[in-house]
């Protein structure tokens, strides 16, 4: 009985495991084929790439950069920037260059590019010094989004990390007037934008973050700093903007929250 | 000495005619003078021989000038003249008793003061002598004239010197009296300000000689004057002035002091100078903020030096008007950039300038910020005049010179030339020569040449940038009122991200900021006047990192961006602009105003009802109407008396076919006790020139003993003709012995004798 159930055990995690590393390596890992594969140019991420707008993605340390190649900071890298940038360059005037920019807080050059993407912030691990680089960042004029983190636990894990960053600035929701959700589309459509797992489960919440929430830190004039979309994955929406079984009318959204971002902080 | 040799004063030869009184015919004298020099050539001829070589010729000469004189002399030269006929002419004194005239007791002046000099050299006989010969009235004149009876009592002293207009004054009030001659006794400090040349034409028309007697030194050693302040009438508030400051000084020896600008009890800005040895002037220039909106009472002073005697006149009141609302500015931007946001933070608390942008977020979707109302730009750029020139500035981004027609660029091109806007074209990759702009008809305007071929101009690489040296004067680029510090500030700033190639300067083109691109310095931030209003290029789009790569509570990039926006519209005229010839009124009551006045589309404005409403510190307000002028179209003018000291406000209406058209506010204000303080030194050069224009002389105290018997000599008043002898002038009797004496001594000499 002993043995039999032994054995059961063993074979049920063998299945979770074989189940897990195929699921990793459809959903989690970028550029490992899966649905979020797509042929980008070669010439695309050229270091030299020139325009008034860069997609730059923060780097930063955290407890799920051990399982993944980059680390957290990474997911979705870097579809998300070739099929994001490629549709701010169609749908608006910026002179977007092509790919994209990754800094560490740490990185002086990181103040030559005042819009910021960081994902997965559940995850991520801020320290002192990194938040006092980002602070700096922000009140000089740089813009922050943060995306892709869900319920209660990485909601916290984010606070703890953004705490380090201002300490004592409120974290807000974005009213419906908010200049964010009007300066190109208006975006009066709260809708959950949800990651790829959508396509398997049909669920557009993860953990227990049933409901979206478009929150942000202002400075002292008013004007957001950070924008958080939390219970919320852009990025995937983003990635998988070809994907067919991925909702045309998500990505759709999440382009237009990522254009009103970025001329938002073009604006601000 | 001149009258011991020719016995009349020199007046008699300048003012007289040379006649020969004695009726004997002119051609009689030659023929004899001829005659008489050929006997004598005859007689030495005839006697040859005794002396050799040319002394014949000396000896005749000297005989035959002897005999030449002689028959001059017989023919009775003389002067006729035309002079006062004595009792029935009017001699009219007018004494300076304004308050510079109390000054004395300092080197070659004595213990007495400038007054009691003038008074004691009038009540030392010269008075009397006139009375014996004219009629004498006494005046005095200090800001006004006043009839004095007699010299028993000294007047009070006056505040203000204004000799043309007492002059003139006297000449009106003895329009009806047979006025001989004017004697004015004064230091010659009119502060008046108002002795133009139309004031010189009245007097001189009246054909009546002025006679100047300067009382006072010429030169006050030590003393320090603030001869002119220069300020802007108008400022936006919190922007930053520069004043330019000139002080007069003796220049004997180096001089260190302070220069002091206050707002009442607010020291505004404060710096130690050095007033340099052998320059007279001394120019020197200090920033200051103008503050919050309001009207300005701005004091500035320099601190006496040692014991410096006239002290009043350390310190200069100007008034500047700062006023209330915010200038509003048009930005059009081409495309979504780093420098639209940063330049919206700049000015983002500004309360002078509104910055009102349109953005173009897709081809075809326009952003629109800062606007008054949801229809303000609702369909785009303005397609009217009146639109358009209700901005007062306009910045042109990355937007290719093609987005506008043909119209809105000669709107954009009178908006500078006929509003007297200023336009900014900024750099970008679809601006200047990248964007078509050489060919567009707002060219013409730029400081720049536009290329317009097709080689790229705009380029996204860091480059550092270099202030000009007009860059260092310039209010523009100023992050520190020292020199070296500014200059340092501007050297510590990250590199611009971009930057864009223009064309050469235009000649009146003033390069402010330069880029150094492969070690080579090319114009960055570039400007020039044009018809009334200003263009400015500034070559880049990336000035935005030097907020980005400073400290966040550095302050230079919008600080940068304040003052050049303000720059844009400080000096942007409305429809009405009003101004007096003065802001400060120092002992002087005549105000004039004019008014420019414009249509909406800034055409003259010639049959507009225009009217000044002149509202007095305490008192009612009154209405002055204001005519055109008939020298300038589109301008008004008034002349109005300011009977009391204070400040006053004028409000400016101009209304046309009942519409109005616009208004502004204007102060000014009176001051008194202050002109006397100012130029205490003798005015010589204005006491000699009003002699000299009029037919008079200038006096010292000293000659003026022989002042009662020259001042005869006038063809104003009742007049005759007078010969006067020229026969018997000691000069001709010295001559005649000189020749025959002369002539002995050469033949006792030669020994001929």
């Amino acid at each position: 009985m002993t043995k039999t159930r032994s054995r059961t055990v063993g074979v049920m995690l063998t299945l979770c495991l074989l189940l897990s590393t195929s699921f990793a390596q459809r959903f989690g890992a970028p550029r490992f084929g899966g649905f979020g594969a797509s042929e980008i140019p070669s010439d695309w991420f050229a270091p030299d790439a020139q325009g008034e707008f860069h997609f730059a993605r923060l780097v930063y340390s955290g407890w799920g950069g051990g399982r993944r190649r980059g680390g957290s900071w990474a997911t979705d890298y870097p579809d998300a920037e070739y099929h994001f940038t490629q549709g701010l360059r169609r749908l608006t005037s910026i002179d977007s260059a092509r790919g994209g920019k990754t800094f560490r807080a740490d990185d002086d050059d990181l103040f030559n590019y005042p819009w910021l993407y960081a994902v997965e912030v559940g995850r991520w691990d801020i320290s002192e010094e990194d938040g006092e680089r980002l602070r700096e960042y922000l009140l000089r004029g740089g813009f922050l989004v943060v995306d892709d983190f869900h319920g209660t636990y990485q909601w916290a894990a984010f606070l703890a990390g953004i705490r380090k960053v201002f300490p004592d600035r409120p974290i807000i929701e974005i009213g419906e007037g908010d200049p964010l959700l009007h300066v190109l589309y208006d975006l009066d459509q709260r809708s959950q934008i949800p990651g790829i797992s959508y396509v398997y489960s049909g669920a557009t919440y993860q953990r227990d973050g049933y409901k979206p929430y478009w929150r942000g830190i202002y400075d002292d004039e008013g004007r957001l700093m950070v924008a958080i979309n939390f219970n919320m994955d852009l990025g995937d929406a983003w990635e998988h903007a070809d994907t067919p079984e991925y909702p045309e009318k998500m990505t759709a959204l999440a382009y237009r929250f990522g254009i009103n971002y970025v001329i938002y902080s073009m604006t601000h | 000495m001149f009258e011991f040799f020719f016995k009349y004063p020199l007046t008699v030869f300048r003012k007289g005619d040379f006649v020969l009184a004695s009726g004997w015919p002119l051609w009689l004298l030659i023929v004899l003078v001829l005659g008489a020099g050929g006997g004598l050539a005859w007689h030495l001829m005839k006697h040859q021989g005794w002396i050799e070589g040319k002394k014949p010729l000396l000896v005749w000469g000297m005989q035959f000038g002897s005999v030449a004189l002689v028959l001059f002399l017989l023919w009775r030269p003389a002067i006729s003249i035309q002079s006062l006929r004595s009792q029935q002419n009017v001699v009219a004194v007018v004494l300076d008793t304004s308050r510079s005239m109390a000054l004395g007791g300092g080197e070659g002046e004595g213990e007495k003061t400038r007054l009691q000099r003038a008074w004691d050299a009038l009540d030392s006989g010269v008075v009397d002598e006139l009375k014996e010969k004219f009629r004498v009235r006494l005046y005095a004149f200090a800001g006004g004239l006043h009839r004095l009876e007699s010299l028993e009592k000294l007047p009070d002293a006056g505040n203000a010197t204004r000799i043309g207009e007492s002059v003139a004054a006297v000449l009106r009030e003895s329009a009806s009296l047979p006025l001989g001659a004017v004697v004015v006794l004064s230091d010659g400090a009119d502060n008046a300000a108002a002795f133009d040349r139309g004031l010189m034409a009245e007097i001189r028309k009246r054909n009546v000689p002025v006679h100047t007697v300067g009382v006072g030194r010429e030169e006050i050693p030590g003393d320090l004057e603030l001869a002119e302040v220069t300020v802007p009438p108008r400022a936006l508030p919190n922007s930053q002035l520069n004043a330019q400051v000139a002080i007069r000084h003796s220049g004997e020896e180096e001089q260190t002091t302070r220069l002091t600008v206050r707002d009442g009890s607010t020291i505004l800005a404060s710096k130690p100078i050095t007033l340099r040895r052998g320059q007279n002037l001394h120019s020197e220039s200090i920033d200051f903020n103008a503050g919050d909106a309001g009207i300005r009472y701005l004091q500035f002073a320099v601190e006496p030096v040692g014991d410096e005697e006239i002290t009043g006149n350390n310190s200069l009141s100007r008034v500047i008007d700062v006023p209330r609302g915010r200038r509003k500015i048009l930005y059009v931007e081409g495309e979504p950039r780093w420098e639209y946001k940063f330049i919206r933070r700049a000015v983002f608390k500004d309360a002078s300038v509104q910055l009102v942008s349109m953005l173009r977020t897709s081809p075809n979707k326009f952003y629109r910020q800062g606007v008054d109302t949801p229809q303000e730009l609702e369909k785009g750029f303005p397609t009217t005049e009146s639109e358009l020139f209700a901005y007062d500035a306009l910045i042109i981004g990355s937007v290719e010179a093609g987005f506008f027609t043909g119209e809105q660029q000669e709107m954009i091109k009178q908006f500078v030339n006929r509003r007297g806007g200023t336009l900014l074209l900024l750099g970008g990759r679809n601006s200047l020569g990248d964007g078509g702009w050489g060919a567009s008809k707002v060219a013409e305007v730029l400081p720049i040449a536009v290329s317009d071929d097709s080689d790229r101009t705009f380029f996204r690489e860091p480059v550092e940038v270099v202030l000009t040296g007009q860059g260092r004067d310039s209010l523009v680029c100023r992050f520190d009122e020292d020199e070296a510090k500014n200059l340092e500030k501007w050297k510590e700033l990250p590199a611009i991200a971009d930057y864009q190639r223009v064309g050469e300067l235009k000649p009146a083109a003033v390069p402010l900021v330069n880029a150094r691109v492969d070690g080579k310095d090319i114009p960055l931030l570039v400007l020039q006047n044009y018809g009334r209003g200003k263009a400015i290029v500034l070559a880049t789009g990336g000035t935005w990192r030097w907020k980005m790569g400073l400290p966040h509570d550095d302050t230079r990039h919008h600080v940068f961006w304040q003052q050049l926006l303000r720059s844009l519209v400080a000096n942007s005229p409305g429809p009405v602009s009003i101004s007096t010839n003065r802001r400060l009124y120092a002992d002087d009551p005549t105000v004039k105003l004019r008014a420019e006045i414009r249509t909406k589309e800034f055409e003259f404005a010639n049959n507009a009802t225009v009217t000044a409403l002149v509202t007095p510190e305490s008192g009612d307000p009154e209405t002055v109407e204001m005519h055109p002028s008939t020298e300038e179209a589109g301008v008004y003018e008034a002349q109005w008396t300011a009977a009391r000291p204070g400040a006053y406000r004028v409000e400016t209406t101009a209304h046309q076919g009942g519409e109005p058209l616009g208004s502004e506010v204007i102060h000014f204000r009176r001051e008194d006790g202050l002109a006397e303080d100012f130029h205490p030194a003798q005015n010589r050069e204005l006491l000699e020139r009003l002699a000299e224009q009029t037919g008079g002389r200038y006096w010292t105290l000293d000659e003026i003993a022989d002042l009662p018997q020259e001042i005869r000599f006038s063809e104003a008043g009742i007049t005759s003709r007078e010969i006067m002898d020229l026969w018997d002038m000691p000069f001709f009797f010295l001559l005649l012995l000189g020749l025959r004496g002369g002539e002995w001594l050469l033949r006792r000499r030669w020994g001929v004798i």
